[in-house]
């Protein structure tokens, strides 16, 4: 399993490289002024100008591009046009905001796509099968910005029970970050939940129609224990696949939310650097970004080679 | 040059400096005769939905006026702007204008302390002038200046080049002032300055993207020229232990923070939200009006829009209710003018021009204009609703009349960039004059006047009428002949249709009701307005 690891890391370094390029190259062909962004809607002409002057921006973008390589060689992601700090510290700032936000919605994602989509499988064509079926359909539909915005009308301003936005550390004051936490992350996981759920339902059928599964409960096994240990377990390869794709879709996915309940996050920071076309923030933190869905991919796949020997067998 | 003191003295608006220094000589306000303002309850964290992110707390440096709503509680000036806003001394005790009008010196109040526990002079002065020279916004207000000095500690003297009437009106804005901070913080670069300033609150935490919290400065100095705070000056007090600026960028989460209580005043309600709000007994809601003039401008180096009767005819079609009512949700008032009603320096100045909607006079100057049915491209974005309504509509009515009118939607940075760099790509946009008509004339009519017109003149020629009524505003000694000026310029602008403002736009601010002393304006005061218990 390390020898894959150490494959995949290896493999990762030209996307890397290649994601790098394609950012710097979309980033600046789309057409923007930073600098008008910076100084919003009434600024003159002459202080747009002042700005792009202050932050280089009327140099080259070949000689912009050369810069940003010769700085990344150092370890160095730029300093952000829009706050004025370094990439690397600010991005780092907010990821463990977002990684944290989107663990506890990947736990209720899990919780409720996998429990769910097993009940449903478990008891299909009957009245659970039918509601899961539903839910999972209902948490596919309703767009998750729009469901945060209903859960913070009930939960917040009729029942009083969670606060509308903001974000507390966990580590400063855990029960203050589950407060804080819990309608951003709930929002997230329906909709990914519903998709998991669907998934994990017609996965489990088809394992629970295979001989083997017949064979195990032809010995007697207990239900429990044909479920957990042999349909499962079978299921978890297309499952886990799936889970891969949904950590990627819950980082994704916080832009919005983020945006929405105020937590200060890595989606947050990078919808207001494409908004204001904050090129150095945008490609140093969807670099560090990108680099963390190929570490979660590299994790999925060493996954994969623990679940099923074929994976090792065949040197991933 | 002889000192006179005046309680509250102040400025008149529209670059009064020189008549007032002609008559005065100096300006030295008194001590305030009444008790001063003193918080009739001290304590508790006020926090306020703010709807735009920060990313810099760096006042030199940004124009974005979600700086502005923080900074300016934190750092102060030489001189600021009156509720009415006319120019008042804030950080100096004094300035006297020299007879030939060449030389400003401001004696320093004394017992001025920055954040940082050291004490203000006039070293501190010059290094935030040296800054703001290199990398100041609006340090285009200093061209006319040859140098500054600082002869002893209290003392800060500007020496001009030439004469020029509105410097200290320009001296005294707020729409990117030159704060005073320490002298080691003078190579701070942009966007990078540490918020230490002379301010009743300094800064506690700032999280970007998220909160700024202040906390009340125990070392503040209160101008005691004044017995309470006046526009963005005056006699300020800290009455909350902390302020806390949550950026919340939703208008639903910021109107159910407020309901809830978890926001204690919001700087934006949405219009859509105000009736329902208004039976809530916990909030005062607090219409601000003025908050924008809502506006578009045609390019006038490509056709159609580089002939006058072609924008003659676009002008006599508009319907600005339709418009305004359309951009701001129904909350709004129709002007014609390029400063607010409510203003000393509001002028009526062609308005017969204004919301003709008249179809028949609008088909006769197509047709002599010779208008072949070419693409009129109205230039506008999805980040400022209001500007994209107005847009929407606008388009409607000119495809009335038989113009075809095509949306050209991107976001703000794009339009900005095209309505500059790219005089083929558009024939129109739409804005919102918010910060400029509200400091005064010069800085609204400075979008239509050289060098950097935003309507793009054809081939940077400039209308000589408009120059020399620009030019009279701005050199003309006397505060009627420079209002004189500014109302020829804005019938010139009007007349030419060199730009069509559609109306003003009110915004809606808030606060629960057991916050008092709060006042709405276009920065929101922290100091003076406090928690009922």
């Amino acid at each position: 399993m390390g020898s894959i690891a150490l494959r995949r890391l290896a493999s990762a370094l030209p996307v890397l490289l290649l994601v790098s390029l394609i950012t710097f190259a979309m980033i600046h062909l789309i057409p923007g002024d930073p600098a008008a962004a910076i100084a919003g809607s009434s600024a003159t002409p002459d202080q747009i100008a002042a700005i792009r002057h202050n932050l280089r921006l009327d140099q080259p973008l070949l000689v912009q591009l050369v810069h940003w390589y010769a700085d990344l060689a150092h370890g160095n992601l730029g300093t952000s046009l829009l706050l004025g700090q370094p990439v690397l510290a600010a991005t780092l700032a907010r990821l463990p905001v977002t990684i944290a936000l989107s663990l506890y919605a990947l736990a209720i994602t899990l919780l409720i796509g996998l429990g769910s989509g097993i009940l449903a499988a478990l008891r299909q064509n009957t009245w659970i099968d039918q509601a899961a079926m539903i839910f999972a359909m209902l948490g596919i539909s309703v767009p998750n910005f729009y469901l945060g915005l209903l859960m913070i009308i009930f939960f917040s301003v009729d029942l009083g029970w969670l606060p509308t936005g903001g974000y507390v550390p966990f580590t400063h004051d855990p029960l203050g970050w589950l407060a804080t936490s819990t309608m951003p992350a709930v929002s997230l996981a329906l909709l990914l939940a519903g998709l998991l759920a669907r998934i994990t339902r017609s996965t489990m059928l088809e394992v629970l129609r295979q001989d083997y599964i017949r064979t195990a409960r032809a010995k007697g096994l207990s239900g429990s224990r044909i479920v957990l240990r042999h349909a499962l377990a079978n299921a978890m390869i297309p499952i886990t696949t799936v889970v891969g794709i949904i950590v990627s879709l819950l980082i994704s996915g916080s832009v919005v939310t983020e945006s929405l309940f105020s937590i200060p996050g890595i989606g947050q920071l990078l919808t207001q650097a494409v908004l204001n076309r904050d090129y150095p923030m945008v490609q140093g933190a969807l670099l560090i970004v990108t680099a963390l869905l190929v570490l979660v991919n590299i994790g999925i796949d060493v996954l994969y080679a623990a679940l099923d020997p074929r994976v090792r067998y065949d040197g991933g | 040059m002889k000192p006179v003191s005046s309680r509250r003295a102040s400025l008149a608006p529209f670059g009064l400096a020189a008549s007032f220094a002609l008559a005065m000589g100096a300006l030295t306000p008194g001590s305030a005769q009444a008790a001063p303002f003193k918080c009739p309850h001290v304590g508790g964290d006020f926090v306020f939905g703010q709807e735009a992110n920060v990313n810099s707390l760096d006042q030199m440096t940004s124009s974005a006026i979600s700086t502005r709503n923080i900074a300016l509680n934190i750092f102060e000036e030489l001189m600021t702007r009156d509720s009415n806003n006319h120019p008042i001394l804030d950080l100096a005790d004094s300035m006297t204008e020299s007879p030939d009008h060449l030389t400003y010196t401001f004696k320093l109040r004394k017992g001025v302390k920055f954040q940082n526990g050291q004490k203000m002079t006039s070293a501190d002065v010059v290094a935030s002038f040296n800054r703001y020279k290199k990398v100041g916004l609006a340090r285009s207000m200093l061209v006319n200046v040859d140098h500054w000095d600082a002869p002893d500690a209290d003392t800060f003297v500007i020496h001009m080049k030439k004469a020029q009437p509105t410097f200290i009106t320009q001296l005294s804005s707020f729409s990117v002032p030159i704060v005073i901070i320490p002298a080691s913080e003078e190579n701070d670069p942009p966007q990078q300055l540490k918020p230490i300033g002379t301010g009743p609150w300094q800064v506690e935490q700032f999280v970007p993207g998220s909160f700024v919290k202040l906390k009340r400065y125990a070392g503040y100095t209160p101008n005691t020229h004044f017995d309470n705070r006046t526009g963005y000056g005056g006699y300020k007090q800290a009455c909350f232990n902390t302020v806390t600026f949550r950026i919340v960028t939703e208008p639903g989460a910021r109107v159910a923070g407020l309901q809830t209580g978890e926001l204690q005043g919001v700087e934006d309600v949405p219009t859509k939200s105000v009736a329902a709000l208004k039976k809530d007994k916990n909030i005062d809601l607090l219409p601000l009006k003025n908050w924008w003039i809502q506006i578009t401008y045609p390019n006038l180096s490509a056709p159609p829009t580089d002939n006058l009767d072609f924008r003659k005819a676009v002008q006599a079609v508009l319907n600005m209710s339709d418009i305004m009512d359309a951009a701001s949700d129904g909350s709004y008032s129709l002007n014609v003018g390029f400063q607010y009603p409510n203003q000393p320096t509001y002028t009526d100045a062609g308005k017969s021009t204004y919301n003709l909607h008249n179809a028949a006079l609008a088909k006769k100057y197509l047709a002599a204009s010779g208008y072949k049915g070419q693409p009129v491209v109205l230039l506008t974005d999805k980040d400022y609703a209001p500007m994209y309504n107005a847009a929407l509509v606008m388009q409607s009515q000119l495809q009335a009349i038989g113009i075809n009118a095509q949306l050209k939607v991107t976001d703000w940075p794009t339009s900005i960039q095209i309505s500059m760099h790219d005089p083929k790509a558009w024939n129109f946009f739409f804005s919102g004059w918010g910060t400029q008509p509200a400091i005064g004339p010069i800085d609204t009519m400075a979008f239509l006047a050289p060098p950097d017109a935003v309507n793009l003149p054809k081939d940077g020629k400039y209308d000589p009428a408009l120059v020399a009524a620009w030019n009279g505003m701005n050199d003309k000694p006397t505060e009627a002949e420079r209002q004189a000026s500014f109302a020829a310029m804005q019938k010139i602008v009007l007349d030419k249709v060199y730009a069509i403002p559609f109306g003003s736009l009110t915004k809606v601010q808030a606060v629960r009701s057991n916050v008092k002393g709060f006042v709405p304006a276009r920065i929101p005061r922290m100091s003076n307005v406090w928690f009922a218990n």
